[in-house]
């Protein structure tokens, strides 16, 4: 299988290659006009073609991977280090992403797949998609020279073949692992897709802002991936690691977080592109730093630049990739350049307190969040380069600043949906803000009630400062949307005599992506509070001997005991805990310590009992080598399952907006046109 | 899977690859050049939307009647304007 693995990634470079060149070459002729003894139409069709015969190549070579894994070829170098026979199948399939080869392999395989639906829906429209399919294939170009030259996946073991292989890593075995990467892999390289359509788009002077229509739903689809991807590595590293929190600032977090964030801003400051012809510059340059960066996200995680957790995979790719970086940043920087006449804004901003000034704001909070995490992501490797020392810097400094960014950025997230487009008179405001107002200072007193209070002992207490600030935004936020839904579930109502049920029904399928987005907004709410939990969070070690008790908040924990597992892949060790509350017993938890066969490493798999209020989550840290006796350490942590309920509800209104609408909104406009045009009223389209 | 087996697979996939890009289409799909014309329908197509969002807006209650009027009338302005070039070039 290596031989044929190996065949199809050089056939699928050729065809990938084929397709940038007589891509641009048919595109150029279609441009310029110049005679040619092939026609460009066709051309272009055959670079179209080649395109989706990649997508089969790079198909058949992941299937030989897959295949390899399976039927533990280890003369494979890649599956003699990442898989062994021991393995279950569904971390078989993990083993395909869990090295440096078989990732970059996935990225290309996604990558091929993301081009082949794009080539298969190019009627749309035939010339953009051109340009976007052109451009994809020179980013699987880069891909597929580095999987063929600088990380094969199909090299052969040197010497006597070793029975077994070495195992997969045993962080990444766990269920989540089987998911996550490929989620995340799907949200970094659908970004390639808006891409190409807003470089493609602007290197043929796109006509109007229809790119944007055609690329909604792309660019929903991929923003959903990498935040689903993101949280399910927040749950994994919250429910494997140990360590009692799901976010760390690791480099890699933050590497997969800063695309997400200006992603986010570009899926916001588009549609003032789309409705207002404004932000143009804006926007391009967003989803040209959106690609940039979840390719800087790809070199962390591959290349061993910055020391993480969740580097699986390290080498001396990074040269590659930097060259590639640099690459695509001249092709953007130079088409901007020559082409930033056909950017120019129809329409100025009128007032600082409007719907636009709003996204604006919404947009550089965003981007300022990017830039600092950004900064303390790079700071070890400019300090390194400049002082010869390493500084990091840890989740205090992230946290001082992300904490007011994120809450300013939720603030907004309540303003913006209230204010009208242009401008904003003083009884709009009063008319609009009054409830929500309210709503707010109502959650203040109630949180100042429940002991929530910004000071502790007399001395400010930052911790509860902030999540009385989020806990009293949530508030007022969720009444803004929840009137949002009200107001206009009301007009329905009157109209057609439905009640406000139904009212709200219609009124979303009407405009799926508004309200839709309403719903990914309460999602972020409900998010808000979990996060804002974490001020309250206490944890307690102790060594346990038997009957031994320990006390966090109001349980009571006791060590009745401790068994043993095993199985051909791992060996377990269990402590058994008795959990009270109030003199009664009410469940047992039983965290675990495995080691795993093939590669003799620990692992620790967290005992959690997940309730709306709080997570117990109990860690077995060992044994105490003096006493025999183990060691528990035990936390309280309140209001972490909102943190995933909130995800479930932002991949249900992610999904409300990729539904199109039932029908326009009633309300037909009456214009009769004018009888002298004195001067073409909108650029562009020329 | 032998190396030989292996290559000759390989070969039968680049053959089927080849021929299926290579392949003499005359069926393939062309377009004519954007106009600005179809630039203004499309434009127009999105005024319009604007207006409706402004008109239901309005009928939720977030705007008061005389910022209602105001950008009602500024949204209807332009779109106006938009029509006679839309006109005078389907004249031309």
């Amino acid at each position: 299988m290596a031989t044929f693995g190996s065949l199809a990634l050089v056939l699928a470079l050729a065809l990938a290659a084929y397709n940038l060149f007589a891509g641009t070459i048919a595109l150029r002729l279609l441009a310029t006009g110049h005679p040619a003894r092939i026609s460009p139409e066709r051309l272009a069709d055959t670079a179209r073609r080649a395109g989706i015969a990649g997508f089969y190549a790079v198909t058949a070579a992941a299937f030989a991977l897959v295949w390899s894994v399976f039927t533990n070829d280890f003369s494979i170098t890649y599956i003699l280090e990442h898989s062994n026979r021991a393995l279950p199948a569904a971390y078989k399939f993990a083993a395909l992403w869990s090295g440096q080869e078989g990732s970059l392999l996935l990225w290309a395989w996604l990558l091929g797949t993301y081009g082949f639906v794009l080539r298969l829906m190019h009627k749309t429209d035939v010339k953009l998609y051109a340009y976007a399919g052109t451009i994809l294939a020179g980013i699987q170009v880069f891909f597929l020279a580095v999987l063929n030259f600088a990380a094969p996946p199909f090299s052969l073991f040197r010497g006597a073949i070793p029975p077994d292989g070495n195992g997969l890593n045993p962080l990444l075995q766990y269920p989540e692992m089987v998911i996550h990467p490929p989620m995340l892999y799907l949200g970094y390289v659908g970004f390639s897709v808006p891409f190409a359509f807003a470089l493609g788009a602007l290197m043929m002077r796109y006509p109007g802002e229809k790119w944007i229509r055609i690329t909604r739903s792309w660019t929903m689809v991929t923003w959903l991936f990498l935040t689903v991807g993101i949280f399910l590595g927040m749950h994994w590293a919250y429910a494997v690691l140990g360590w009692g929190g799901y976010w760390g600032w690791d480099p890699v977090e933050n590497a997969s977080f800063m695309p997400w964030l200006t992603g986010t801003a570009f899926l916001h400051s588009v549609m003032m592109q789309e409705k207002k012809g404004m932000m143009k510059s804006w926007n391009v340059w967003l989803i040209f730093s959106t690609f940039l960066l979840t390719m800087l996200g790809t070199l962390l995680t591959r290349a061993g630049l910055v020391s993480s957790v969740h580097a699986f995979a390290q080498s001396s790719i990074g040269s590659w990739f930097v060259t590639f970086m640099c690459i695509v940043a001249a092709v953007c920087i130079f088409t901007y350049v020559l082409q930033r006449s056909h950017l120019k804004t129809e329409h100025q901003l009128e007032s600082l307190v409007s719907r636009e000034s709003s996204f604006l704001f919404n947009n550089l909070v965003l981007l300022t969040a990017c830039f600092v995490i950004l900064w303390g992501t790079l700071f070890p490797i400019l300090s390194e380069y400049v002082q010869g020392t390493k500084v990091t810097v840890g989740a205090p400094w992230y946290n001082k600043v992300a904490v007011p960014v994120g809450l300013f950025l939720l603030f907004l997230t309540g303003v913006g949906p209230l204010l009208p487009w242009r401008a904003t008179s003083l009884r709009s405001i009063r008319r609009n803000f009054v409830i929500p107002v309210i709503a707010l200072w109502a959650m203040v007193v109630v949180c100042l009630v429940a002991g929530v209070r910004p000071w502790t002992d007399g001395a400010f207490d930052a911790g509860n400062f902030y999540a009385l600030v989020a806990f009293a935004l949530a508030a007022g936020v969720l009444t803004a949307i929840l009137s949002e839904f009200l107001r206009g579930a009301g007009v329905i109502s009157r109209q057609t005599h439905r009640n406000i049920l139904s009212a709200t029904w219609l009124l979303t399928r009407r405009n799926t992506r508004r309200y839709g987005g309403y719903i990914v907004h309460i999602g972020v709410v409900v998010i808000v509070i979990g996060l804002a939990g974490a001020a309250f969070n206490r944890n307690q070690e102790q060594e346990l001997a038997l009957h031994d008790k320990l006390v966090i908040g109001p349980y009571s924990l006791e060590q009745v005991g401790a068994t043993q597992d095993t199985n051909p892949n791992y060996d377990s060790d269990y402590a058994l805990l008795d959990v009270y509350k109030n003199g009664k017993k009410l469940f047992q938890m039983a965290p675990e310590k495995r080691v795993y066969a093939a590669s003799g490493q620990p692992q620790t798999m967290v005992a959690i009992h997940s309730l709306p209020t709080w997570d117990l989550y109990v860690v077995y840290e060992g044994t105490n080598p003096g006493t025999g006796q183990p060691i528990i350490k035990a936390f309280l942590n309140p209001l972490v399952s909102w943190i995933w309920a909130g995800l479930v509800i932002i991949v249900f209104g992610t999904l409300v907006a990729l539904v199109p609408n039932l029908s326009s909104a009633t309300a037909a406009p009456r214009v009769a046109a004018r009888s002298t045009v004195p001067e073409p009223v909108l650029k562009g389209g020329d | 899977m032998t190396q030989s087996l292996g290559l000759i697979l390989g070969a039968l996939l680049a053959l089927v690859l080849f021929v299926y890009t290579f392949w003499p289409e005359n069926a393939f799909a062309s377009q004519r050049e954007k106009t600005r014309l179809d630039f203004l329908q499309e434009r127009k197509e999105q005024l319009y939307e604007n207006l409706r969002d402004l008109n239901f807006e309005f009928r939720a209650g977030k705007y008061p009647e005389e910022d209602f009027v105001a950008q009602r009338s500024q949204l209807e302005n332009e779109t106006a304007q938009l029509m006679a070039e839309i006109e005078l070039l389907q004249q031309g």
